[in-house]
């Protein structure tokens, strides 16, 4: 089910609200559970027995790495609980990637699974692995099964993050607080969310498929191409992570941030403090350090970037593209610690034009089908092949959704938010704010149930991951 | 206004509009049938184990949930209007509104459609015809030929298209009529022509097929306000279109049968023309097979029209030149089985089909 949906909005919220501020606190975990699985269970009704499983193994697992964690046995048991949850993973998303390229190397002819996918797989497999690691890193297991289910099914981020880490969130799952003034927050950056995903990357989405499908392709239309995509992408997932935030916070839970304006950064390595900040943290702690972090030689240092880059490409898809993705920005990192850094920081201009256009071309890459068409694209934006460099249709396009690309572009920066918080200053128009506001976010909601009344687009881009 | 205050507004405000519209969408009476948009209306699905687990249950309520969202129609246009409105899109679900007019974004030309287009078509004259046919056809151009330079949309190049086709039909003959065609010939809130406005493109016809079409027409009004289709699609408030028909002394004498139902049918029929699409009065509508006989006519002429719906409201002006019209549309009748219905010998052959048609020709058999 997507947050984005009238069943979502209409159906399956209001009878989680009911439910869950209607049963006494001691089962309001259950609730989140129950409704959570409901949740799940929409959309892949036959994974709920694997995600049950998973959680089961991660209880018992996390007990015994509890008990036995100042002992070897209690490595192993932290090894073989990650080792079985990234099975799954690696199953599931992985094997006809691996079969497939086994295929090419060795020119067999084995057949691929054809697996589907489980929804969320890759968020709930790695947070399953923080809860173990983290309780052999000395957090207290959770002892209320019901709790750990809740923490890991938890709907609000279970299928597109923001990646939440048990350690943040351990305490909330017995003692939180709920209050008009949290809920309220939460509601209104459900909202927003809500309307980065439907009105902006939505309709941004359009004109992606729009460009893949037009036989006229021309120099403007691969960089309207560029930029849609790369607005897409980041109001798409960022709108999502709003939304979980928000949800969180109406069930007076506090998830971290997972985006902070990526657009505005001035290197590629601040780009990835901003973007998608649960994952990067993640790989940072549970791999990046593990395997030594910068407390190395540079050659092992270096190494480090490499591996732990082309696993972050890796967790995005079970394609080539998606792991030279990762080894792409793993190159512009290494080259910016080692080198460039220390000159970009000259020039804000040329800093900004160079992450912008470093990360342009990455999500060229990254939206391909394969990397013939990645190359393809990239060379398109530079004018290969000799297209021309207008088309009728991509001047069209340049038309039909130029205020929608202002307006990303704008949303991508802090302008508005900033704007916002200078006139909140001012006198008498703080209250006019406060007035507006409500009324802003129900016209919002209004406009967003007429789109989803009216249109089928309505993809959700990371549910692949 | 603290902000204590203002988040309880919030959650209050954001329940009730919730709410209010969770307990319409469970106990509001659902619409089985889309006026605005033509079509049924998905229904609840079937609860079985069988589609719970398949997932079909889930897609199927996705759905019902979107078409039976209370107020739809309203919705719809609060969305067309902050499309057009607020994000200044160029069109809505590819509809377009340019001065009074509502078309649709045609772009670009399918070069596989036509080829299956002139394939089609080429079959038939295959199968049926011989050195006793003459065989013409001609293009009716849709309204983004004359809307979309003036409104800024995207259109393709309609005479480029006439030759891409016209090089895949070079076992007919040409009759050009996109030169009489203009903006209002048409209805402002659908796809067709009016009849009033193309007696020029039936003598144009009926002339180069060696015959005359009808002239002496009385125009009537029909009492009923004609929303297009493209008035349900556009979901914008626009005011309906006036339909007019032409009768003479010919077309009241005309007999026309559905052989489809195997019933007397009707030039005009009254009981379609206030039905959901009132265009579908002219000849009763999206028919695969009719005919027209005229019993003023005597010399034996029989037309063959392989058509689209633009062409029931013009057959009745093109019926004095003939005995018979038989008018086929092969997108609901396969071609294979049409010696069963129509005798083709000696008869004038006209494929005659609007753009729309040609650059989406899948649905032709």
């Amino acid at each position: 089910m997507l947050f984005s949906s009238i069943p979502f909005l209409y159906y399956f919220l209001p009878a989680v609200l009911i439910l869950y501020f209607a049963a006494p606190k001691k089962l309001k975990n259950t609730v989140i559970l129950l409704s959570s699985l409901f949740f799940y269970g929409w959309g892949e009704p036959k994974y709920v027995f694997l995600m049950a499983f998973s959680i089961l193994a991660a209880y018992v697992f996390g007990i015994f790495v509890e008990k036995y964690r100042d002992r070897t046995v209690g490595k192993i048991l932290c090894g073989v609980s990650v080792a079985v949850s990234l099975s799954f993973l690696l199953y599931f998303k992985y094997t006809d990637f691996f079969i497939d390229n086994f295929n090419r190397v060795f020119g067999t002819d084995t057949a691929l699974l054809k697996i589907a996918l489980p929804v969320g797989i890759s968020f709930y497999t790695f947070q399953i692995i923080s809860y173990t690691v983290d309780v052999y890193r000395g957090e207290p297991s959770q002892k209320n099964i019901i709790s750990l289910a809740a923490y890991v099914t938890m709907f609000p981020q279970l299928i597109a993050g923001p990646i939440v880490r048990y350690s943040d969130i351990a305490r909330q799952l017995s003692d939180r607080q709920h209050s008009f003034t949290k809920a309220g927050e939460g509601i209104r950056r459900f909202i927003l969310g809500l309307g980065k995903k439907i009105i902006i990357a939505n309709q941004l989405g359009e004109l992606c498929d729009v460009f893949r499908a037009s036989g006229e392709k021309s120099v403007l239309f691969y960089w309207l191409y560029a930029v849609a995509f790369a607005l897409h992408v980041y109001f798409d997932f960022s709108g999502y992570s709003d939304m979980a935030i928000g949800l969180g916070k109406i069930f007076a839970f506090d998830f971290l941030e997972n985006f902070n304006y990526p657009y505005i950064s001035a290197s590629v390595s601040e780009f990835w403090r901003r973007w998608h900040m649960s994952l990067g943290s993640w790989f940072r702690d549970y791999v990046y350090i593990p395997m030594g972090g910068n407390r190395v030689k540079p050659s092992r240092q270096l190494l480090n970037i490499l591996v732990v880059w082309m696993l972050t490409g890796f967790w995005h898809g079970a394609a080539w593209n998606f792991i030279i993705w990762g080894l792409y920005f793993a190159v512009f990192l290494t080259v910016e610690k080692f080198w460039l850094g220390k000159y970009i920081k000259k020039s804000k201009v040329i800093s900004h034009v160079y992450v912008l256009l470093t990360v342009l071309i990455s999500f060229v890459i990254f939206n391909a089908p394969d990397m013939k068409t990645a190359f393809s694209d990239i060379g398109g934006l530079f004018g290969a092949g000799g297209i021309p460099l207008a088309s009728p249709e991509a001047l069209y396009c340049l038309a039909d959704y130029g205020v929608l690309l202002i307006i990303g572009i704008i949303g991508a920066t802090p302008l508005v938010k900033k704007l916002f918080v200078r006139l909140w200053d001012v006198k008498g128009v703080k209250t006019v704010l406060a007035v507006c506001e409500p009324v802003f976010l129900l016209g919002l909601l209004t406009v967003m149930t007429a789109f989803l009344v009216d249109g089928s687009f309505n993809p959700f881009l990371y549910f692949r991951f | 206004m603290n902000n204590k205050v203002k988040n309880t507004v919030i959650c209050i405000t954001f329940g009730i509009f919730i709410f209010t519209f969770a307990l319409l969408c469970l106990f509001l009476p659902k619409d089985e049938y889309s006026v605005s948009e033509r079509r049924p209306l998905e229904k609840f699905p079937e609860v079985t184990a069988e589609s719970i687990f398949s997932g079909k249950f889930m897609s199927d309520f996705e759905k019902y949930s979107v078409d039976s969202f209370p107020f739809r129609d309203s919705f719809r246009t609060i969305k067309a209007i902050s499309a057009l409105g607020i994000f200044r899109r160029g069109d809505n679900n590819g509809i377009y509104l340019h001065d009074g007019y509502i078309s649709k974004v045609e772009y670009p030309i399918s070069e596989s459609s036509l080829d299956r287009a002139a394939s089609r078509f080429k079959y038939v004259t295959e199968k049926y015809l011989d050195g006793t046919n003459k065989v013409y056809y001609s293009i009716i151009n849709d309204k983004n030929a004359f809307m979309a330079e003036e409104s800024g949309h995207l259109a393709f190049d309609y005479e480029a298209f006439e030759k891409e086709f016209s090089d895949r039909m070079d076992f007919a003959e040409y009759i050009k009529i996109s030169d009489l065609l203009s903006l209002e010939d048409f209805y402002r809130t659908d796809t067709h022509w009016r009849q009033e406005a193309i007696t020029d493109i039936a003598e144009r016809l009926c002339s180069a097929m060696g015959t005359s079409a009808g002239s002496d027409f009385t125009e009537n009004t029909l009492d009923v306000t004609f929303n297009g289709v493209y008035t349900g699609q556009a979901a914008l408030p626009i005011e309906g279109d006036t339909i007019r028909y032409l009768t003479n002394g010919t077309i009241e004498k005309l007999r026309v049968f559905d052989h489809q139902n195997g019933i007397d049918s009707y030039v005009y029929d009254m009981e379609k023309a206030k039905g959901k699409d009132p265009y579908e009065m002219f000849l009763a509508g999206p028919l695969s097979l009719v005919t027209v006989e005229n019993p003023e006519n005597e010399d034996g002429g029989h037309l063959i029209m392989f058509r689209d719906s633009f062409s029931s409201s013009l057959a009745p002006l093109m019926a004095e030149g003939y005995s018979k019209i038989t008018l086929i549309d092969i997108r609901y009748i396969s071609p294979d089985i049409l010696s069963k219905f129509v005798d083709f010998k000696n008869a004038d052959v006209l494929f005659i089909y609007s753009t729309m048609v040609l650059n989406s020709s899948d649905t032709i058999k």
